[in-house]
């Protein structure tokens, strides 16, 4: 599907991202990544550099901001956090995940009467 | 938003400053590094072995880094080439669509440039001037005689430059026709008479040499001329030593000063050839003693910070001080300002604008017809659009993808418009009336070139946003359920009907205007000028004045010079008229009848004022209706006659015999003798076609000469040979005297109403566009809801419906959309014919026979638009219309 990425999530680890920034806080990409490895088998990251693929078009679609800080085991870390509109995003995705798991199952019962 | 901005940012910082940006992220891949590596110590590695583990776990920094480059890139320009080129493949996909729909467009965005251009470049472009805005003209106007607008004495001229403060320069400027002798053949240029401080006014420099300076404009200075680069370059081979040297000007020698570059125009007569002070113009320079004499034009530089209110007071109070001090030459005499860009467009303005407005319709039903086409197709297209809402694409994102797709169609539109503008502009070059004020060159420039691009993208959005929204509206449970047959909701069908309806009522408002300038335009052209311009062909001899400078030589001059002519066999109905009817601008002269109290400031007596050789009323086929015409016995030393029109017979002699009468005016020279009224003639409409015949008196040429002998000559011959013959008598007279301004008196009638042409022509080019694509609206809308209904037409006819029925049935959904359209179309029409209605001439601007004419001809062609499709549901086969769902 042509021009889909951009309103839209890529799939279920933005989901977990924003997911996991909204619940815990800043963090940093490294424990983003182990984070990411923890939730489940399905995230496995080939190795935790490819995290950062995924976090910058959230940042550019401005759901999260990243800054340099200080991480609390006292490191200067670039710590990201979710902003306003990825919370509202988050909630949103939620409800259209719903929306097209319904849709999705009517196109597959039509499919299956047809 | 702020989410946007922010994301903008970062996405510009990428692109500003790439290497830091690099430098970041290796930084934050070190941080994580070290975090990995750290997590593996504690856990029991050697630090060398943590550090290896770790550098796997991460992956390769190089990879990684170039990962975040290629991503850090600009999403929102990558979506949008994205959405680019998808659009090109889908209108590549339908060439029938896309032709139709670019080349409509194109049409539309083509016609509004090349009229754009125009009235850019005499509307809107600020004069060629420095500072323009500060120019002003300064007339006098006398509201007690009904003079709103002429020029000023010289030496009230004079004293407004010694006593106002409101502008930092003024100039007087006329222009008239010398002859240029000496060291080319015998010309007439066309020669500006100017005070000395017009070119620091207008602060232009000079190509070579200098400008006028104030000596140059005292009395007794050496006479100076300045010419133009073309004169220089054409007549005198651009000589590189032409200043300096000595041309004539009426046999008077001039010495060259300063060429004035191509590019220059001067004011309210564009393109001149010489300039010369007015103390030496041999016509001006006489009139310059004379306070009473309001001739000549100024033209002022307002000081910066000095208001048009602040100067107009003070004007005010000059021309109160000049009225107390000199109250024969100027009591009633009032100054006005009026900006000079506004003096020179004058009543072009309206005319250009109502056309900018037609065109301006034109691209709005082009508009509707595109929105039109991508509704249909957008029914079609329907499915794909669900699918696509199912599988996550949200509402903004499809509008946006399908806007892309109208932005590329109303670009690609547009780019062929602005080649069609350059086409078209060069071809209205050609059309447009000389009349026009051309102080900016009209062409295509890079401000035109931006209204075309501005308006192509406006027009994307025009015609795409409504569809778009109704696209992205639609219900996907719908057209998924809906399986083969796509479905059509009842908005958009009504969106179709209802941007038909806007169409046929924009078409009915562009035609209801064009008929009334066509209708009008008819008359004016078929309307009597009072007298018989068939064979009629006039020649302009103008007489140095400086040999001849004496009404007795003037009078002499023409005497011979007709008699020579009329020897001629071919040439013997030959007059002398100044001025002529139409091809010269008319005089108009207060007068006073003899025995009636005089002309007072509210009875102002004016009549347009001739001065003609015997024959001229015969040449001419003007009847007489009472009296007697002119004859060889009224000479000047002869008892001074006049000879009037019917119009001023019946106005200021109402119920009397004007015959025996006698009349006084002020002009020519020995204005004060009695004239005696021996004949009435018939009128003539001597200013312009479309003005109603005014007031009249001839006067014999013998009695009133003028320097000059404007020939008016009745003659089979081919006007080469008329010229060649009257060239012949006048050079054996004279061998530098020119023959000027030879035409047919036909062609110069054609070419007064060459600006109600070029409005009527373009204005119905305009209707007969919107006439063809509202057609093509109408057809598509009815013929798409035939194919929608071939399914029901098929049952119709199954269960027994007539031909006729079906025929009736579609014929009535094209007339319903049709009456609806004219009638929202009616008062619109109305309204916009108003708009025009100074610009009309005998008819009304609720012309019903035009209303009735617009109406019927647009329920014709919609009816025919609607009878192709319906023609095409006849004969739908019921069985295959069945089996077709």
């Amino acid at each position: 599907m042509p021009g889909g990425k951009s309103e839209t999530l890529q799939g279920p680890l933005d989901l977990m991202v924003l997911k996991t920034l909204g619940a815990m806080g800043p963090f940093d990409g490294c424990r983003i990544a182990r984070r990411m490895e923890q939730i489940s088998e399905e995230f496995l990251l080939v190795n935790q550099g490819t995290i950062y693929a995924s976090l910058v078009p959230l940042i550019a679609r401005g759901w999260i901001s990243g800054a340099w800080g200080t991480s609390n085991n006292n490191r200067k870390a670039k710590l990201y956090s979710i902003t306003k509109t990825g919370r509202k995003q988050l909630s949103a995705e939620v409800r259209n995940g719903e929306r097209v798991s319904t849709v999705m199952g009517r196109v597959q019962r039509i499919a299956e009467r047809g | 938003m702020f989410a946007w901005v922010r994301s903008l940012v970062s996405q510009t910082r990428v692109w500003l400053s790439p290497r830091q940006v690099d430098q970041d992220f290796a930084q934050e891949l070190e941080v994580h590094l070290d975090l990995l590596t750290e997590e593996s110590v504690r856990r029991g590695m050697s630090p060398e072995e943590a550090k290896r583990a770790a550098r796997i776990r991460l992956g390769g920094p190089t990879q990684l880094k170039e990962t975040n480059r290629e991503l850090q890139g600009l999403p929102a320009i990558e979506t949008f080439l994205q959405d680019t080129r998808y659009a090109f493949r889908m209108l590549r996909k339908n060439p029938g669509f896309t032709a139709v729909a670019v080349l409509t467009l194109a049409l539309g965005i083509g016609a509004n440039t090349a009229i754009f251009s125009v009235v850019y470049a005499v509307l809107l472009k600020p004069l060629p001037y420095t500072n323009p805005e500060q120019l002003f003209t300064a007339f006098q106007a006398n509201a007690q005689q009904g003079t709103a607008e002429t020029g000023c004495s010289y030496l009230n001229f004079e004293e407004w430059r010694a006593q106002n403060h409101a502008f930092s320069e003024l100039a007087g400027i006329v222009a008239h026709q010398l002859t240029l002798t000496g060291r080319v053949e015998p010309t007439v240029v066309n020669t500006s008479v100017v005070t000395p401080e017009f070119f620091a006014l207008v602060d232009v420099k000079p190509l070579a040499g200098r400008i006028f300076f104030p000596q140059d404009g005292k009395q007794g200075a050496p006479p100076v001329a300045l010419v133009s680069e073309d004169l220089w370059r054409g007549r005198f081979g651009a000589d590189p030593n032409i200043i300096g040297t000595s041309i004539n000007l009426d046999q008077r020698p001039f010495t060259v000063i300063g060429i004035m570059p191509g590019a220059f125009r001067t004011p309210f007569f564009t393109k001149q050839e010489v300039w010369i002070p007015l103390v030496q113009d041999p016509v001006f320079s006489t009139f310059m003693p004379n306070r009473g004499l309001h001739l000549l034009p100024v033209i002022g530089r307002l000081k910066p910070g000095v208001s048009v209110a602040q100067a107009q007071a003070e004007m005010d109070a000059i021309s109160g001080r000049l009225a107390a001090e000199f109250p024969a030459e100027n009591n009633g005499w009032t100054v006005r300002l009026v900006p000079l860009q506004k003096e020179i467009v004058g009543d072009v303005r309206t005319a250009l604008l109502v056309l900018l407005g037609a065109v301006g319709l034109v691209l709005l039903i082009a508009c509707a017809n595109i929105a039109n086409l991508l509704l249909t197709r957008a029914t079609s297209r329907s499915k794909e659009i669900a699918v696509r809402t199912a599988l996550g694409a949200g509402r903004a994102r499809i509008i946006r993808q399908l806007l892309s797709e109208t932005a590329v169609l109303g670009l690609l539109g547009g780019a062929v418009g602005i080649a069609l503008a350059y086409w078209g502009v060069k071809a209205l070059s050609s059309l447009l009336p000389s009349s026009l004020p051309q102080m900016n060159p009209i062409r295509v420039d890079y401000f035109v070139l931006g209204f075309a691009l501005l308006l192509s993208a406006i027009a994307g959005l025009a015609f795409g946003l409504v569809p778009a929204m109704f696209a992205a509206n639609a219900d996907i449970q719908n057209a998924l359920r809906e399986g083969a047959r796509s479905g059509e909701s009842r908005n958009r069908r009504r969106a179709r009907s209802f941007l038909a309806v806007v169409e046929i009522s924009l078409a009915m408002v562009l035609l209801m205007t064009a008929g009334l300038l066509l209708r009008s335009f008819a008359r004016l052209t078929s309307v009597s000028p009072g007298f018989d311009a068939q064979h009629i062909v006039k020649a302009d001899i103008s007489l140095p004045q400086f040999q001849y400078s004496t009404p007795q030589q003037w009078a002499a001059f023409s005497e011979e010079l007709l008699a020579r002519i009329q020897s001629d066999p071919g040439l013997q109905d030959s007059a002398v008229v100044v001025p002529r009817p139409i091809a010269d601008r008319n005089v108009n002269l207060p007068f006073d009848i003899v025995g009636n109290p005089p002309s007072s400031a509210s009875a102002s007596r004016t009549a347009s004022f001739v001065s003609v050789s015997p024959d001229y009323f015969r040449v001419m086929g003007i009847p007489l209706l009472a009296g007697r015409f002119f004859n060889q016995h009224d000479i000047s030393s002869a008892p001074r006659v006049s000879i009037i029109s019917e119009a001023m017979a019946r106005l200021y002699f109402p119920n009397q015999n004007p015959l025996g009468k006698q009349l006084t005016f002020g002009f020519p020279p020995n204005g004060e003798a009695m004239r005696e009224i021996v004949g009435i003639v018939g009128n003539v409409r001597d200013v312009a076609l479309g003005q109603n015949p005014g007031a009249m008196m001839y006067v014999p040429f013998a009695q009133a000469p003028f320097w000059g002998a404007n020939l008016v000559v009745k003659s089979t011959l081919s006007t080469s040979s008329v010229a060649a013959a009257i060239r012949q008598e006048v050079q054996k007279m004279d061998k530098d005297i020119p023959v000027t301004d030879v035409a047919k008196m036909p062609d110069l009638i054609d070419a007064s109403v060459a600006q109600p042409r070029f409005r009527t022509f373009l204005l119905g080019l305009f209707a007969g566009m919107a006439l063809v694509l509202a057609a093509t609206g109408i057809f598509g809308v009815i013929s798409y809801s035939v194919s929608r209904r071939t399914n029901e037409i098929g049952i119709r006819v199954a269960l027994g419906a007539s031909r006729n029925t079906i025929l009736s049935m579609i014929l009535g959904e094209t007339l319903a959309l049709t009456f609806a359209g004219l009638a929202v179309g009616l008062p619109c029409a109305l309204a916009a014919s108003h708009l025009v209605g100074h610009m009309l001439f005998d008819v009304s601007a609720n012309d019903p026979a035009t209303l009735a004419a617009v109406a019927f001809s647009l329920a014709v062609v919609a009816a025919l638009a609607g009878y192709i499709p319906a023609r095409r549901a006849v004969r739908v086969d019921p069985m295959a219309a069945l089996r077709y769902e």
